[in-house]
């Protein structure tokens, strides 16, 4: 597995009090999204289409640190956008670490190399690469030339100089199995800590709309991708989690799972879908009428959507509640194999 | 409109990923962004996405689509170069490049009253730090020359000269500032500081009686003696450096706006040690040597010292003032 113990043990001691405490509803992992504006534009990425006054707004630190108090999950990933363009990513990821958070910073690490002596590494925060891809594949997934190797020296100096990194790769139709096995490989030689997958999501505003992954043809992928997987990988996320990917086990999606907050609010329902914003974390909680979404509402937008960020919270809770789900987790863990 | 009518609009403009234009019932209008809307309400950032605006649904006659839409813009770019890939010598920063504001010094001393002004701390020969919310940059790039260098490398959105100079003005004393308005090298070519930036300068600096304005002669030697800066003396002109001609000519060809901030270490009656006349980038050895030349020299020294430090103080004060005003004015990122 490609989570550090500490993190395990502060999720699973979460998890459990939640659990006690019956709460039907719990965030594991708050998205926070501090900007909009990005230096790549994707071509499945519908997050960044707004007018140039928004992608020029911010949250400022004091903003990112109240949201992430008033949520309250022990996980932050530090999403948008691109957080590396916001002036003062240091200090927000400073506030979140020292407030015991264990920090995802993701980026697509143009601007890593420069911004890494701004930031310290500590076990508390992860610098989460995106990365779709041997070199072709990403330069083509992030419309760039030259994208990948600038990721790749920039994880090598993060690596060096004791940054914990990860890697977050989204997966879209036409995504070769066998190359995906090879990336896994070239991933685990740069020293990442961990790898992330996960099926791109459909957004409706993204420029290209022809290459998203239906739920039959994601199963098909990620069973392929991950069958008989090497001892060498390892990834940052559930087991059970990537056993759904693969169509082993079926999940329900746990929108509330993964909270987000950004310029406008607490977002509704989750970090994909955009039905409107709350001011606070309780209302998001309490008014959003959850029954409409997840794969079972039959709610159209959500009827391919296997996106981590729905799915990696039930597999996480679900680990908890039985003892058989708990022992596939440590055998999987153990083996490694899925 | 009916209210179902108007119902439809809002839905359609929570969906658009662009500016609306709102129509009030009483005929004014509203350019913005609506992010949500509820049972009764709209909620909208105004056009600069400054202030939040809640507008009640009985007030609102209609909603046009009035702005671009960003999610059609990126699907039309995108159609139009399916398949190619931008260059790998695209900005790291996209279409979001801001430069830092950079400070131009000489030598690793004059740093100090940089890095007091920008929060950070002052260890070697470029000093990083912020000036609001914008970064600020700080080098020190030897006696004379190097700016071309430094400006082509940091691709700055503002340009400040600044650091010590001597004084050719009687009037001035240790520790006042010298604003330029003009600075020219030892031919009496000259380039000005463009007007708007002077007077956001003059603005940012008001009220400090140690300021002055007028003209830098920038030199190729240090003018040491009083007789050196008594014969280079003319009505306006205030100071002599040896760096901000340099500065002034890097940033005008890059296009950056630029102005220069210099205090004043030796006024026109206090003379050099010798040892000073020549551009070095480090005087550390011949200060050594030149102390031990007795009582007197070390005596000098001292002094020489403590105009450096209150020449920094006065210039830290003068750069948090300035600083974060012209910043402001430098060549943006993204505007349209």
């Amino acid at each position: 597995m490609g989570i550090p113990l500490a993190q395990m043990l502060t999720v699973a001691r979460y998890v459990i009090r939640q659990r006690i405490a019956r709460r039907e509803r719990y965030p594991l992992v708050l998205m926070l999204e501090p900007l909009f504006r990005c230096n790549l534009s994707c071509t499945g990425c519908g997050k960044i289409q707004y007018p140039t006054s928004l992608l020029k707004k911010q949250l400022s630190v004091a903003e990112c640190l109240a949201a992430s108090d008033e949520c309250g999950a022990p996980v932050v990933s530090i999403a948008g956008g691109e957080p590396l363009l916001h002036p003062h990513i240091a200090k927000i990821v400073r506030g979140l670490v020292e407030r015991g958070r264990f920090v995802y910073l993701c980026t697509n690490a143009l601007l890593l190399a420069q911004k890494l002596s701004e930031l310290e590494p500590d076990k508390h925060l992860s610098i989460s690469v995106h990365m779709d891809g041997m070199r072709a594949e990403h330069d083509h997934s992030v419309c760039r030339e030259g994208v990948y190797d600038t990721a790749v020296a920039a994880i090598r100096e993060a690596v060096r100089r004791g940054f914990r990194v990860t890697t977050n790769s989204t997966l879209f139709e036409g995504a070769d199995p066998e190359r995906m096995r090879q990336f896994f490989d070239e991933m685990m030689e740069l020293g990442v800590e961990g790898m992330m997958v996960s099926p791109g999501y459909s957004y409706d505003k993204a420029p290209d709309q022809d290459h998203f992954l239906r739920r039959e043809r994601s199963h098909r992928l990620f069973a392929r991708m991950l069958e008989s997987p090497k001892r060498a990988w390892r990834f940052n996320q559930s087991p059970l989690f990537l056993q759904f990917l693969m169509g082993k086990r079926d999940f329900e999606c746990t929108p509330w799972g993964n909270p987000t907050y950004n310029i406008f609010g607490w977002q509704q329902p989750c970090y994909l879908l955009q039905d409107g914003y709350v001011r606070t974390f309780r209302e998001l909680m309490e008014n959003t009428e959850w029954s409409k979404y997840g794969h079972a509402s039959k709610n159209p937008r959500c009827q391919d959507c296997m996106v981590h960020c729905g799915f990696e919270p039930t597999a996480v809770d679900a680990t908890f509640r039985s003892a058989k789900a708990l022992g596939a987790t440590v055998a999987a863990m153990v083996t490694g194999q899925l | 409109m009916s209210e179902p009518g108007v119902r439809e609009q809002i839905e359609r403009a929570f969906g658009y990923r662009g500016h609306v234009t709102l129509w009030h019932r009483d005929g004014t209008k509203l350019v913005g962004f609506v992010y949500d809307r509820g049972a009764a309400h709209v909620e909208m950032f105004d056009e600069q996405a400054t202030t939040r605006i809640r507008v009640p649904i009985a007030e609102i006659a209609s909603i046009d689509l009035s702005g671009e839409d960003s999610a059609a813009k990126a699907q039309q770019i995108w159609e139009r170069r399916r398949g190619s890939l931008e260059p790998p010598s695209t900005s790291a920063w996209g279409d979001w490049e801001e430069g830092p504001t950079l400070f131009l010094v000489a030598l690793p001393i004059e740093l100090r009253s940089v890095a007091l002004a920008i929060g950070s701390n002052h260890r070697a020969a470029t000093v990083r730090g912020w000036l609001g919310e914008r970064r600020a940059v700080a080098l020190a790039v030897g006696p004379g020359g190097g700016a071309a260098d430094a400006v082509e490398a940091e691709r700055p959105r503002f340009v400040i000269s600044c650091g010590f100079c001597g004084a050719l003005d009687a009037s001035l004393g240790s520790g006042d500032l010298v604003l330029a308005s003009t600075v020219c090298d030892e031919t009496g070519d000259a380039l000005g500081v463009a007007e708007p930036v002077l007077r956001v300068a003059r603005d940012a600096l008001a009220g400090d009686a140690r300021v002055v304005e007028g003209e830098i002669l920038c030199a190729t030697r240090v003018a040491a003696t009083r007789a050196e800066k008594q014969a280079l003396a003319r009505p306006g002109r205030r100071a002599i450096d040896l760096e901000s001609w340099s500065v002034a000519r890097a940033a005008r060809k890059a296009g950056v706006p630029w102005l220069a901030l210099r205090v004043v270490l030796d006024p026109v009656d206090v003379e050099l040690p010798a040892f000073t006349r020549e551009a070095r980038r480090s005087y550390v050895a011949y200060a050594a040597r030149y102390a031990l030349g007795g009582p007197r020299a070390a005596l000098e020294l001292v002094s020489l010292h403590r105009r450096a430090r209150t020449a920094n103080r006065a210039l830290a004060r003068a750069l948090l003032r300035l600083g974060p005003a012209v910043s402001d004015l430098g060549r943006a990122g993204r505007t349209t």
